[in-house]
């Protein structure tokens, strides 16, 4: 039964419904429209809503200031990411759901904490320590930090899920002869999946969209895309150089909004899954 | 499950966050209570000053240098100093001098007024400042446009949901940096927003000269950000909403916003915690938006300003000083949640 509404509630309702999807829509959209457009069409009094099409701020972006380098970093870095915090928070999440004592609970409330430290006070640690032991600017240490920095999120979220798997399949799989790492190789993982790919959706988020630890972890060629963002930042600059970093903000938006877009559904599930029952 | 095969499982994990989470943490408390620098020795040089036609003198002059170690890498000294970058970075020594200074007292808002401007004079008080700003004064907006948005979607078609879920989350899921500089591009002097509105013929907007517009944008860009997180879990637990209760108060003769006011937000009250929690925690860490608008003069943040001490002054102990003071920011946000955590722990065995 659906509960009718006063068409006065109705028409607010609806009013403020479309405001709010022009207002999340429009700064994208508008980015978009103008990374396409010389700067003139782009900044002009009124604002133009056509104007003559242009492909060459993507060409300088991509091809001269080596975006497609950053590209395959980005790559490297968030696959690698997802990856590796992806089994180790799996393992993590299944061993916090099925043991009982409170050391457990005392792991949860740390990572709690450790959630909610802003990166730039592990920033200020990390720079004198990498700079000393000579692992600045490589990949691996930018993947371990972002695995690291995932974990206490991931670690929240897997648990949520496997505590919906009741706890009999595993149980039963361990009196048919199954070890406790076989029980959860063979039986829990495959029908984990939904929840594996969510947890994977916000790793990739959390890596792809990290600028502060990306941009000061790593240099020159290793940059990632969205930290190299940051070059066409500034107050004072040329309006070419402003086409350019709209480009290159449009090249880093393109793969989030295809990726999200594909897997919505699980976006809802595992924000969900991570409040409800955690 | 047993302890031992736990304690496999977590030890990856728990390793992971130990050595890039704890560690560092403990070595913020070691840089901060330190003071590094080069050690330096005052050298006496001789160089030869070439003069003219070919003549040379040489001139010794006594200059400081860096103590190289065997590897030629210069010697850095560690200095205790206690608590002294805290107190340095806190300004507390300022801030003494604000509070127990003479002034002439008119009236109380004019004393209170005076002692605001006095206090935010102080990096770290400043930044302080509009980091607690943006973190309340978002939360209401984002918990409201939330609420409205998740009970919009639901009374939407099954066929329309999909979409309305992707277009809201939009704001959320993009890169920040790229948000805060759509955000940015569209209120830059002469871009769509500046220009329409001279269009429209209502003068010229400088949107980015004044601290009113810079603070009250980065606080809208700030609701714009959040409120789709808000939106996607109300929008979850009205799934949940038991229907008998909703019938029952119909039945009753409950009006529409008697039936949300009595029935549905009661149940959806732990989520609107959960997410006050999460928002106040990411919010407390507001960093993208003030860098990207360039506004550190008119609105700092906590995360901002040790970010720029740490990248441009290059001063780790400074940096670090203020990443404590940040840290037990955190912490007193967190104890509330820490503490009903705790005894719904304890209740629950």
């Amino acid at each position: 039964m659906r509960p009718r509404l006063s068409p006065l509630a109705r028409t607010t309702s609806g009013a403020g419904m479309a405001v709010w999807f022009a207002v999340a829509m429009f700064p994208f959209l508008w980015m978009i429209l103008i990374s396409f457009r010389k700067p003139v069409d782009a900044f002009a009094t009124p604002p133009k809503l056509f104007a003559p099409f242009t492909f060459e701020h993507f060409h300088h972006v991509w091809v001269e200031d080596a975006f497609w380098q950053f590209a395959i970093n980005t790559t490297i870095v968030t696959g690698a990411t997802v990856a590796v915090s992806l089994t180790i928070g799996c393992l993590a999440g299944y061993a916090l759901a099925r043991y009982e004592g409170s050391l457990g609970f005392w792991l949860l409330i740390a990572a709690l904490v450790f959630r909610a430290m802003p990166h730039v006070v592990l920033l200020t640690a990390y720079r004198p320590a990498f700079f000393d032991l000579g692992i600045w600017s490589r990949y691996e240490t930018l993947i371990m930090v972002l695995v690291a920095i995932n974990q206490p999120f991931t670690i929240w979220m897997m648990r949520a899920f496997f505590v919906g798997i009741p706890r009999d399949m595993d149980e039963a799989a361990m009196v048919d002869g199954c070890s406790r790492w076989g029980a959860f190789r063979r039986v829990i993982v495959p029908v984990m999946w939904p929840g594996i790919v969510t947890a994977g959706l916000f790793s990739f988020l959390l890596a792809y969209n990290d600028f502060i630890i990306s941009s000061q972890l790593m240099n020159g060629d290793m940059t990632t895309m969205t930290a190299a963002l940051g070059n066409y930042m500034g107050q004072k600059q040329s309006v070419t150089r402003l086409m350019h970093g709209i480009a290159g903000a449009v090249s880093v938006t393109i793969p989030i909004i295809i990726l999200v877009y594909a897997f919505q559904k699980h976006i809802v599930a595992g924000l969900t899954a991570g409040a409800t029952k955690g | 499950m047993k302890r031992k095969s736990f304690l496999c499982f977590v030890a990856p994990s728990v390793v992971s966050m130990l050595l890039l989470i704890a560690m560092p943490l403990a070595g913020v408390v070691y840089l901060a209570l330190h003071q590094s620098y080069v050690k330096t020795e005052l050298v006496e040089l001789t160089t030869e000053v070439p003069l003219f036609g070919g003549l040379k003198r040489q001139v010794t002059r006594v200059v400081p240098q860096p103590v190289l170690d065997e590897d030629g890498r210069a010697i850095r000294v560690w200095k205790f100093v206690g608590g002294d970058n805290i107190v340095h970075a806190a300004e507390v020594e300022g801030l003494d001098e604000i509070l127990s200074g003479a002034r002439e007292v008119t009236s109380l808002r004019g004393f209170i007024s005076e002692l605001h401007r006095e206090i935010t004079n102080v990096d770290f008080w400043s930044a302080l400042e509009f980091t607690l700003l943006y973190t309340f004064g978002t939360t209401p907006f984002v918990l409201l446009i939330g609420l409205g948005l998740a009970l919009g979607v639901n009374r939407a078609s099954e066929r329309l949901r999909g979409t309305m879920v992707f277009v809201s989350i939009l704001p959320m899921i993009v890169t920040p940096v790229v948000s805060s500089l759509a955000v940015y591009w569209l209120f830059l002097d002469g871009a769509v927003i500046a220009s329409l509105i001279e269009a429209l013929g209502f003068g010229r907007f400088y949107f980015l000269a004044d601290q009113l517009t810079i603070r009250t944008l980065i606080i809208a860009y700030g609701i714009w950000f959040a409120a789709p997180f808000a939106f996607i879990i109300l929008y979850a637990g009205l799934q949940t909403v038991p229907q008998d209760p909703l019938e029952a108060a119909m039945i009753d003769g409950a009006n529409a916003w008697q039936r949300l006011r009595y029935v549905i937000i009661p149940h959806l009250a732990p989520l609107i915690a959960v997410i006050t929690v999460i928002h106040v925690m990411d919010a407390y860490r507001v960093f993208e938006p003030i860098l990207v608008f360039g506004a550190s003069v008119f609105a700092n943040s906590v995360q901002y300003l040790t970010y720029y001490t740490l990248s441009y002054e290059d001063n780790a102990n400074k940096a670090a000083a203020y990443a404590i003071l940040t840290v037990v920011g955190v912490v007193i946000l967190l104890i509330p949640v820490l503490v009903h955590t705790y005894r719904d722990h304890r209740g629950r065995r």
